[in-house]
């Protein structure tokens, strides 16, 4: 390894952000506007919003291998091939090669990566939810975890800030568990989903609502003022958006930044290290590798962000020795690293629907039904399990994919399958997970990447509460298909989902009131390192069963206006 | 027949592939085949053996008022796709029914015959599938994953010429276009009732 060490004093911001995805972007651009200098540090290469999008408006035809990918590609991408349609020819190349990024599982842990300008914000789902008021109460009415040290009012104008800037597109329901955002126009539900919802609301009290989706069904002025348009129902987000339709880092926050002109980003920049002064007692900088000369260089600021995602911040914290912080920056409580959560899936059920046959839509819905969490919640009491979850799914007509599990061939199966199929209807459940100190990682003491950082070590699974918890939700999403008359309904529950496939993984860092038992305080700030603020999912104290980026934004919004402030009246 | 697969396809299609969720989209996980064995790939096609998929291929999906699988390249794909993404397992038993159909002499015989021989092997594939289904459920209920593996045997010739077949004829240009009305970008969302003879979309 290269020992060089740049030290250069010109490397000198009012703030650092570490990580360019979905909350990096937020810090960078809350931060700017405020007037700050920023450096946002990412550690894999560039991906420029639209022009390197390279798959997104390619035919099927000329995406080679379809939604299949090589089995050269699946041995490079052994974790994130674990993830269905992440894992396609034509978005592979976006997704990290976890050969070269290895990391290790004493439990199995399925790490979703996405090492590029924008991270996982340009390929997350979009599904855009607030945490209702009693998620941020679960842990001290049932003791699991601690308690957190905010409420949901101490977030609503943080929502409402990042919703309008982000652009939601849904519908108000007026439900308490599941709170309004501010939402452009939903979108249509179908005639089958339309049945669904009326069936569920008559026979079981119990709403179904439009999926909330970040995507624009009508753009505003602040959003084609970054260069976004409406959706265009192409539904193929995930290769990246060439009319910045749903919301990204690379297609808002980022551009948001530079139009300060107070932003500059490194790239290929790995984050090895936040150096602590023991003088000030503060975080004076961090060290950063070039992950393709492995030149070593120093930054320094006033403050720092760490928005790496929630495992390689807590890596980062750990790998942060000192005489102050003998086992990682802010780990007094040992905490960093403990708590992991994420949400459980892969459960639910399906069915198909009669009728509905001179039904059929134009365009692709990039999005689907919401079932918000009826279970615990007023009423409802459950003695299996605490908490809940909510479901996500919908109905699509089938086309020729159906004609592999059919019988026949020859000139009248083919003119058949050129017909559209009859409806069907699933979904899957979204559930909870508890906060449990021994789902945790932690750095290997014998293993280091080719950086020379060590690697992570998993060891983390559900337990008895999520395990019983998905045995209803298999369970109520057959009575619901049954409810609204659906046929062939089929439950699946399966057994091999690991913790980190919701690609929610969370809680490393947690808020909490008592420096003894949590890492940051409830305006993100390290315990005892004020200027260090975490405000990715690490700093989850809990995980509700909604969708989390909002939250994550929400959060780091709130932090990122209290750190100019603190910096302003000189505290910081 | 395959009630996990077809369930675990249907729920996929429901959500067009890339929604949020990654409940359904993790499901294919178990379609894309999780069995790890070492990459020993020696498979290749003699021009007979070529000739043998590009016939299978074109019976599955014929030319009619629409060219067929031929004309649509679908022969050179399905092979590409064994021959990339896939597995040695699968790529055994791909090689085993085109040489189970080359012993049958299948290139030599007249077209009522070759329907004949291709709907007995249908029949045929349903009954194996019906042993693979078992054998993925055990996997997925997490017993003896080892001993799973060893038995596991790949997906049948049929049940992968005609996945590929399908899946090669309906995304290539001719075939796609020649059936479906395509729109790349549709620009609107919008419920619409199917008029008689309406081509479907394609995205």
């Amino acid at each position: 390894m290269n020992l060089n060490i740049t030290t250069d004093k010109t490397h000198r911001y009012d703030a650092i952000v570490v990580g360019s995805g979905m909350t990096g972007g937020i810090a960078a651009k809350e931060l700017t506007e405020k007037g700050l200098h920023v450096l946002m540090i990412e550690r894999g290469r560039e991906v420029k919003h639209i022009e390197d999008y390279d798959t997104a408006t390619k035919a099927p035809w000329e995406i080679e291998h379809r939604d299949f990918i090589t089995v050269h590609s699946a041995e490079e991408r052994w974790a994130n091939r674990r993830f269905g349609t992440l894992a396609s020819d034509a978005t592979v190349e976006f997704m990290t090669n976890d050969q070269q990024n290895p990391y290790e599982e004493k439990r199995p842990f399925d790490w979703i990566r996405a090492y590029h300008t924008g991270g996982k914000s340009m390929h997350w789902g979009r599904q855009t939810y607030r945490w209702n008021a009693p998620d941020f109460e679960a842990n001290a009415k049932d003791g699991y975890g601690v308690d957190w040290p905010i409420r949901y009012e101490d977030l609503v104008p943080w929502y409402t800030r990042m919703e309008k800037f982000v652009g939601i597109s849904g519908k108000a329901e007026n439900l308490a568990v599941l709170p309004d955002s501010t939402f452009l126009p939903g979108m249509p539900m179908t005639p089958p989903e339309q049945h669904f919802r009326d069936m569920i609301d008559k026979k079981l009290n119990r709403p179904v609502t439009i999926g909330r989706v970040a995507n624009l069904s009508k753009a505003q002025p602040w959003h084609t003022a970054l260069g976004r348009a409406s959706c265009q129902y192409r539904n193929k987000c995930v290769r990246g958006c060439p009319y910045g339709a749903y919301y990204s880092s690379l297609a808002g926050a980022i551009p948001a930044a530079k139009n300060t002109k107070r932003l500059d980003i490194l790239h290929d920049s790995i984050v090895a290290e936040v150096m602590y002064d023991e003088k000030t007692k503060r975080a004076k900088g961090v060290r950063v590798i070039n992950q393709h000369t492995n030149a070593v260089t120093e930054y320094f600021a006033r403050i720092i962000f760490l928005n790496a995602g929630s495992m390689n911040t807590a890596a980062l914290l750990l790998n942060s020795k000192s005489n102050r912080f003998s086992n990682g920056l802010g780990n007094e409580s040992d905490q960093v690293g403990r708590n992991i959560m994420d949400h459980h899936l892969g459960v639910g059920a399906n069915a198909t629907i009669d009728g509905f046959e001179d039904d059929y839509v134009f365009g692709q819905r990039p999005n689907a039904l919401y079932i918000p969490r009826f279970r615990n919640w007023g009423n409802d009491k459950q003695t299996a399990y605490l908490r809940g979850f909510g479901y996500q799914g919908g109905a699509n007509r089938s086309d020729w994919k159906r004609g592999t599990a059919q019988d026949g061939f020859g000139a009248s199966f083919k003119q058949e399958m050129t017909q559209p199929g009859k409806w069907s209807i699933g979904f899957g459940g979204f559930g909870e997970v508890l906060p449990n100190p021994n789902n945790r990682m932690t750095l290997s003491t014998t293993k280091k990447d080719k950086w020379g950082i060590p690697l992570i070590v998993f060891d983390a699974a559900f337990g008895e509460n999520e395990i019983a918890m998905r045995k209803d939700m298999m369970n109520s999403a057959m009575e619901m298909l049954d409810a609204a008359g659906f046929k062939n309904i089929t439950g699946n529950n399966r057994q091999d989902v690991h913790l980190g496939l919701g690609i929610h993984d969370m809680g490393t860092a947690r808020m909490g009131k008592d420096p003894k038992t949590s890492v940051l305080n409830k305006f993100n700030q390290v315990h005892d390192c004020k200027n260090v603020f975490v405000t990715d999912g690490a700093a989850m104290a809990s995980s509700s069963c909604v969708n989390p980026s909002l939250t994550y934004m929400a959060l780091t919004a709130r932090a990122a206006h209290y750190a100019v402030d603190q910096l302003n009246k000189k505290v910081l | 027949m395959m009630n996990r697969r077809n369930a675990i396809t249907q729920l996929s299609l429901l959500l067009g592939g890339t929604l949020s969720m990654p409940t359904v989209q993790a499901m294919s996980r178990l379609e894309k085949r999780e069995i790890v064995t070492p990459i020993n790939s020696n498979f290749s096609l003699t021009n007979e053996q070529r000739s043998l998929i590009a016939e299978v291929a074109e019976q599955i999906i014929p030319k009619t008022d629409t060219p067929g699988a031929i004309e649509a390249g679908v022969p050179a794909f399905v092979e590409m796709m064994v021959q990339d993404c896939y597995r040695e397992p699968e790529q055994q038993s791909f090689m085993a029914g085109i040489e189970q159909l080359q012993q049958q002499n299948f290139l030599s015989k007249n077209g009522a015959e070759k329907v004949d021989m291709l709907t007995k092997l249908e029949a045929d594939t349903k009954e194996q599938m019906k042993t693979y289904q078992v054998k993925q459920t055990k996997m997925g209920d997490n017993e003896d994953k080892e001993v799973m593996k060893a038995q596991l045997k790949g997906l049948p010739f049929w049940r992968l010429m005609k996945e590929l077949t399908l899946l090669g004829y309906f995304t290539s240009e001719k075939g796609l276009n020649a059936n479906f009305e395509y729109v790349p970008v549709p620009g609107k969302f919008e419920l619409i009732k199917l008029k008689p003879g309406q081509k479907l979309y394609a995205y």
